[in-house]
């Protein structure tokens, strides 16, 4: 995908405000896209001290740290911050800055609401965030805000509700962007199968997001008027069911796990050409199985809920389903593997990072399809079991593929390398401890530790003690990663325009770091 | 499709859109998609296959349950 | 420009599908309780319709206890006896007794509740007051009857159920103005 592109690099009107005000009045895709990264960034540190409060706890039987209310507000907002706040903007930042130079358009389609969609972004989280000084304490019903808990609560539940509309309307307006962005603003000659996947797979996710983030609006809606109103959709002795909740909750929340893993499939899907040398293995096929799979997520949310009550044809519809959503994604990891086959490899961070993200994200998906089967779901429902495959799914999947592509772009964002071997030692004690926490986790599990709960049974202290360490080694390379990063935007080798021997798509035609204004005029694609 | 009512287009959908569900297809079949298939086409033909692979597995149930 | 004009087409375009998803999120409440309707789970309020001529399987005694419950409300509330034994196919009445303690009216739902689970598949009620919300003037002590079917198809090995009521007090009620929304999903 060669493109021509005359970009001249001294704008006369370059002039922007300085400071603070910069970035508070931006309309820029680049300024956008890095507030989004540091945004969650900040997000990842908060929610990853509670992730390490909440293990710090768990270290050894008995109650410790902190009290069971709160270690219930803290598994719930860790929940809660971690998707909202950390891997949803994150995946947003990237978009910001990669779509509109991967696909050779100035900047995003509607510059303006682009500037007001971040900038929801920091009150919600504040909101959520000040519901731990509220009577009552922040939300501690689990993320997934089920009645009648959810209903029960302090007024920490309507801050949280209120934030989730906030960011859901970050979401949505962000997503119209995107979608906007790539169907119109397309350099001339990349019709839409010859975007770079990372694009493709960006337009299917926000297709998803206005899908089923208004669904999500609505349920919290929902709950706010039975909490506050009067009504009695979820309440049980007003006639309401609060089962229904569980199933509009996860007619948005099966989605949203594809939301937050697309976006890492296409980064993934543009390093590893790149370091193998090779162009991506059935490009179609990969186009197709994503949108397949966001088709199937829309059908098989209630395997959520198996043990919620429900006939044994639901049961097995959804199971089947369920099953069947593994072929499209089996059809992507041999496609990257296929990518990699007999090609010239070399193993820098991104690639590290791409490969372990294969492989976790594949052991993930074993114990999903493990926890789809009915009766082993009811044995392992609210067990470790789940946490551990829903983490190598989140963290070895949506995370790994966020640091794979940080690392990959890097250069071009700030001009400078950034310190390969400081990389790799991220890769590697990030891999290390993060199997070392969670690996140990899916043993709890079977042996039958609940979920969410601040004390447990002797026979479970081994396997804690293990994961504890692992959680805190795994959470302190992560400050390795902050350092790597300052280091890289402080100064470094110069990047070359080019930074990757193997980078095929627009983005590696423009110069290290990419200037504030990019392909003013479009590239032409042949 | 309803629109179209030339047969080879209804199978090209309809082929095209079954093996998106499984996930792969030949480079040269989708260029051939790329073609002449609208994306209007391919949306109607996506949630139609969806809604028969739905049925399907509905009757599987129904199947095995009885 | 063109681009310009493009764009807020789509961006209208999805705004307008934004807006029908948020609908939908709703439509899907009527739409659940349609279909918990239509399969016939979970009605609670209506009284189930009893096979032509029921067979009594006199063979067979299942013991039934009854249980009640109260959840945040002045009432008491108990059966008059605590179980009995039955044959499978057989028409029973039991009597529940409830007392409003307070010195306000109050109206209550019943919400039933079955041990073992699949005791709900066998069980057919025939009159019963949780299928209607009891108003309590204060002091208030009403008896009311639970007419039942076990069917003879409970599994054999089943032999102790529970039949148990809890009484909710029907948020932000005053008898004249609320009625329990009939069934629901």
């Amino acid at each position: 995908m060669a493109a021509v592109h005359d970009h001249d690099v001294a704008h006369a009107h370059d002039h922007h405000p300085s400071g603070m005000m910069r970035w508070m009045m931006t309309t820029n895709h680049k300024d956008i896209g890095t507030m989004y990264l540091w945004f969650s960034f900040i997000m990842f540190l908060t929610g990853g001290v509670m992730a390490l409060t909440i293990r710090a706890e768990l270290f050894q039987p008995g109650l410790q740290i902190v009290n069971p209310e709160f270690f219930n507000q803290l598994t719930t907002m860790h929940g809660l911050i971690m998707i909202f706040g950390a891997i949803m903007p994150a995946f947003v930042g990237f978009a910001n800055w990669q779509i509109p130079m991967m696909i050779g358009a100035p900047d995003m389609a509607f510059a303006r609401m682009n500037n007001w969609s971040f900038w929801l972004l920091p009150p919600a989280a504040l909101l959520l965030l000040s519901s731990f000084f509220v009577p009552g304490g922040a939300p501690a019903g689990g993320w997934t805000i089920y009645p009648p808990l959810s209903v029960q609560m302090g007024m920490g539940m309507d801050m949280a509700i209120f934030a989730i509309h906030i960011m859901g309307a970050s979401s949505i307006m962000g997503s119209i962007n995107i979608i906007t962005t790539i169907l119109n603003m397309r350099a001339p000659g990349m019709t839409l199968m010859k975007m770079p996947m990372f694009v493709w797979t960006w337009l299917i996710t926000a297709y998803l997001l206005v899908l089923v983030m208004p669904v999500l609006a609505g349920a919290v809606t929902m709950l706010l008027t039975d909490r506050n109103f009067g009504t009695n959709f979820f309440n049980a002795a007003g006639g309401g069911d609060p089962v229904m909740f569980q199933h509009i909750f996860w007619f948005f929340g099966h989605p949203e796990v594809y939301i937050m893993i697309l976006p890492a499939f296409g980064i993934v899907s543009e390093v590893i050409p790149t370091f193998a040398r090779k162009p991506l293995f059935g490009y179609s096929s990969m186009v197709y199985a994503t949108a397949s799979i966001a088709i199937l997520s829309c059908i098989v949310w209630a395997h959520h809920m198996f043990t919620a009550g429900m006939p044994v044809t639901g049961q097995l519809f959804f199971m089947y389903a369920t099953m069947l959503i593994a072929v499209p994604t089996g059809v992507k990891v041999f496609n990257w593997t296929a990518t990699m086959w007999r090609g010239s490899m070399t193993f820098e961070t991104p690639m590290l990072f791409a490969i372990g993200f294969i492989f976790l994200f594949t052991l993930g998906g074993f114990s999903g399809v493990v926890c789809a089967i009915v009766p082993i779901d009811i044995q392992v429902q609210d067990t470790y079991y789940v946490i551990a495959h829903f983490h190598y799914v989140l963290v070895s999947g949506a995370l790994f593929g966020i640091f794979s592509g940080a690392y990959y772009w890097l250069p071009k964002w700030t001009g400078h390398m950034y310190d390969e071997t400081l990389g790799k030692w991220h890769f590697w004690l990030t891999m290390i401890f993060f199997n070392l926490t969670f690996f140990v986790q899916h043993f709890l599990g079977l042996a039958g530790m609940p979920r969410r709960i601040p004390d447990y049974a002797l026979q479970f202290a081994d396997f804690n003690m293990i994961s504890s360490i692992g959680a805190f080694g795994f959470g302190l390379s992560q400050l390795l990663f902050l350092y790597i990063v300052l280091k890289c935007i402080r100064g470094g080798a110069k990047a070359p325009a080019k930074t990757w021997e193997g980078g095929k798509t627009l983005e590696w035609t423009l110069p290290s770091p990419a200037p504030y204004h990019t392909f003013e005029t479009p590239p032409v694609v042949r | 499709m309803e629109s179209n009512p030339r047969k080879a287009t209804f199978w090209q959908i309809a082929k095209a859109v079954s093996w998106a569900f499984f996930g792969v297809r030949k480079k040269s079949d989708l260029d051939m998609d790329a073609s002449m298939l609208t994306p209007k086409q391919v949306i109607i033909g996506g949630v139609v296959g969806a809604l028969i692979f739905v049925m399907s597995l509905i009757l599987l149930v129904k199947l095995v349950t009885n | 420009m063109n681009t310009i004009e493009a764009n807020s087409v789509v961006m209208k375009k999805l705004l307008i599908f934004t807006v029908v998803m948020f609908v939908f999120g709703f439509a899907l409440v009527p739409f659940y309780e349609k279909i918990c309707e239509v399969t016939g789970l979970n009605n609670l309020l209506q009284a189930d319709t009893l096979a032509e001529n029921p067979q009594v399987d006199t063979t067979r005694l299942v013991t039934v206890e009854l249980d009640a419950n109260i959840r945040g409300l002045p009432w008491q509330f108990k059966p008059l006896q605590s179980s009995l034994r039955v044959h499978p196919g057989e028409l029973v009445e039991v009597m529940y007794e409830v007392r409003n303690n307070s010195d306000r009216e109050i109206n209550g739902q019943a919400i039933p509740s079955y041990s073992p689970q699949l005791l709900a598949k066998h069980l057919k009620k025939l009159e019963c007051f949780c299928f209607s919300k009891q108003v309590l003037k204060p002091n208030e002590t009403r008896r009311m009857p639970v007419q039942f079917v076990i069917e003879s198809g409970l599994p054999t090995d089943v032999n102790t159920v529970t039949i148990s009521y809890t009484f909710f007090e029907l948020a932000g009620a005053t008898a004249a103005t609320s009625t329990p929304k009939g069934t629901q999903g």
